[in-house]
């Protein structure tokens, strides 16, 4: 599958009078393939905007390369065929849903006007056109953003923060309208701190720390190391003790006996030892490796 | 190339004439405006020079006001609120961009100063019942558009790299500097006795910023008896300079905020 985005080695320092040269991202190579959904994680001050700075030429890197679909960092015309929507976007307020489009449709020449009420109601704004974006929700502002970076029908869509500050129902609007762009073909980057959301959609992942990509991957793979846990009873610790469980546990407790496995560990042949022995299986639960823990693990590892 | 400008600019205008604080500063003018007669009438000299005098000063004040702080905040505002990303992420240029900023800053000015010039002339043409003098004082006015024009350039050039603040009184400075004080740093830099560290200063003055002064056409309105020998030529030469100057300041702020990080 071709890159939407591929960088190698890219660096921003900045002068710092305490530190002199401060590299905020360092060395970053970053794999985004077409039409998934990307997920660039990381804490506070991590990188992760001045990275898309630099992917949408609004500030130029240090060292390294990238390409955006092609084109090569600093290459405006890039532009035509790509989106942003920044975090916490600010529209002018004096508009209204539609002037908003008309005027950022009149950055790329756009001037059709049945595109546009076609592009309000895909974000559910068809009936609120006419209001101006004060009195818009902060909801409503995001889905006009949307909206807005639907205008030059893009290849690749920038998402900064998309659903942060949002209620649940706002989120769920979001989520579907960015799955939505999957399944037209686009490719979509998000940078989020809303790890459920992100591992709820994403395809693959970047956490980046210290301006340094720590890890990169496919989510299936990145959250690979969950566990399971079986509780029986009915059955002696002893017996139970001689079965394959790779490097799982086994504990009493006021129960019964609880088995602590790896999620590749046989499972069955557990269960049919157990039932073998006189025992009962009262429980099998899986604990699935979340990226909320592959986040933890990863920003403070040392 | 024109269409981002001009949507930038339409949009630019619509903020501004938005903006309560310089609406709050052209509501003040045009009361002041409304008032000037009566203060005419207390005045001890003759009644129309003295509303002249103040009628134009009143419109020069507050368009040198509302000039700088349009511009000031311009291009700030929008980094702060990343209007500027979503804008910059489209294809428009950066100087795009702060052209466009610039001409709606321009056009807004010209609505709000186009304001007081009909103010002006109805209360002439009305109320004193001096239709020429009112034309004439409209013909000031747009002098004085041209000087904030050019005001609106250096403000606009200095906020690609200070802040607004700063900005602020720099420009005012400036403006003061370049109105009030030109041609005395400009006879300074002349004489030929005066001492070299002063001459440089006065040099650095008359020659580096702008002749604001040469757009200030009170006195001719105020005391008819002055005269420019040909008015047209002395029209024409100073918005020929006025456009020069702005165009320097706008390329000096283009290459600027061309480097400049966002």
């Amino acid at each position: 599958m071709a890159a939407a985005i591929e960088t190698k080695k890219l660096t921003k320092s900045y002068k710092s009078k305490a530190h002199g040269m401060v590299d905020v991202v360092s060395d970053l190579d970053l794999h985004v393939e077409e039409g998934e959904i990307f997920g660039f994680l990381g804490p506070n001050g991590a990188g992760k905007t001045t990275t898309i700075k630099m992917l949408l030429s609004i500030i130029e890197q240090t060292s390294g390369e990238g390409y955006v679909l092609g084109h090569e960092l600093g290459d405006v015309e890039v532009h035509k065929v790509i989106s942003y929507v920044p975090e916490r976007p600010y529209y002018y307020e004096y508009m209204t849903g539609m002037e908003i489009l008309k005027f950022y449709g009149s950055l790329f020449g756009i001037t059709d006007t049945a595109r546009m009420d076609m592009l309000l109601e895909k974000v559910n704004l068809h009936r609120d056109k006419t209001k101006t974006i004060s009195q818009f929700s902060k909801g409503m502002q995001q889905r006009i953003g949307l909206a807005q970076a639907l205008l030059n029908d893009p290849k690749l869509l920038f998402l900064d923060e998309p659903t942060g500050g949002l209620d649940p129902i706002a989120h769920r609007e979001i989520r579907d309208l960015i799955l939505g762009f999957r399944e037209e073909g686009r490719t979509v980057f998000i940078s989020s701190h809303e790890l459920s959301e992100v591992e709820l959609i994403c395809d693959r992942v970047a956490i980046i720390n210290h301006g340094v990509i720590a890890r990169q991957g496919k989510l299936t793979e990145l959250l690979k190391g969950g566990r399971v846990e079986l509780s029986v009873t009915g059955v002696d610790k002893g017996i139970l003790s001689g079965m394959s469980i790779g490097d799982g546990n086994i504990h009493d407790t006021p129960g019964g006996i609880l088995f602590d496995v790896p999620e590749e560990a046989d499972i069955n042949s557990i269960i049919d030892g157990v039932r073998a022995n006189k025992g009962s299986v009262l429980s099998v639960v899986p604990r699935k490796k979340r990226l909320e823990d592959l986040f933890v693990e990863t920003v403070t590892a040392k | 190339m024109f269409k981002p400008i001009i949507a930038i600019a339409k949009a630019t205008v619509g903020e501004a004439i938005r903006r309560r604080v310089l609406l709050i500063i052209l509501f003040v003018a045009v009361i002041l405006l409304f008032v000037a007669p009566l203060l005419g009438v207390l005045s001890a000299r003759q009644e129309k020079t003295v509303l002249t005098g103040f009628v134009l000063g009143i419109v020069q004040l507050s368009s040198a006001v509302i000039a700088i702080t349009l511009t000031v905040y311009m291009l700030p505002n929008e980094v702060e609120r990343r209007t500027i990303y979503t804008i910059l992420s489209k294809p428009v240029q950066r100087y795009q961009f702060l052209v466009g900023k610039y001409l709606g800053a321009v056009a807004a000015l010209a609505l709000m100063m186009g304001l007081m010039a009909c103010v002006t002339l109805l209360e002439f043409g009305i109320i004193q019942h001096d239709w020429p003098k009112g034309v004439e004082l409209l013909q000031g006015i747009s002098m004085f558009f041209v000087q904030m024009s050019l005001l609106a350039s250096v403000a606009m050039c200095l906020s690609t790299f200070v802040a607004p603040l700063v900005n602020f009184f720099l420009s005012g400075g400036i403006y003061l500097i370049g109105t009030l004080g030109y041609a005395f740093f400009d006879s300074f830099n002349k004489n030929p006795n005066a001492p070299v560290y002063s001459k440089a200063l006065a040099w650095f003055v008359s020659t580096i910023l702008p002749n604001f002064a040469s757009y200030n056409v009170q006195n001719k309105l105020i005391n008819p008896e002055v005269q420019i020998q040909n008015p047209l030529q002395y029209s024409i030469n100073a918005v020929v300079y006025g456009g020069f100057y702005i165009a320097i300041m706008l390329i000096a702020g283009m290459l600027i905020f061309d480097r400049k990080e966002v």
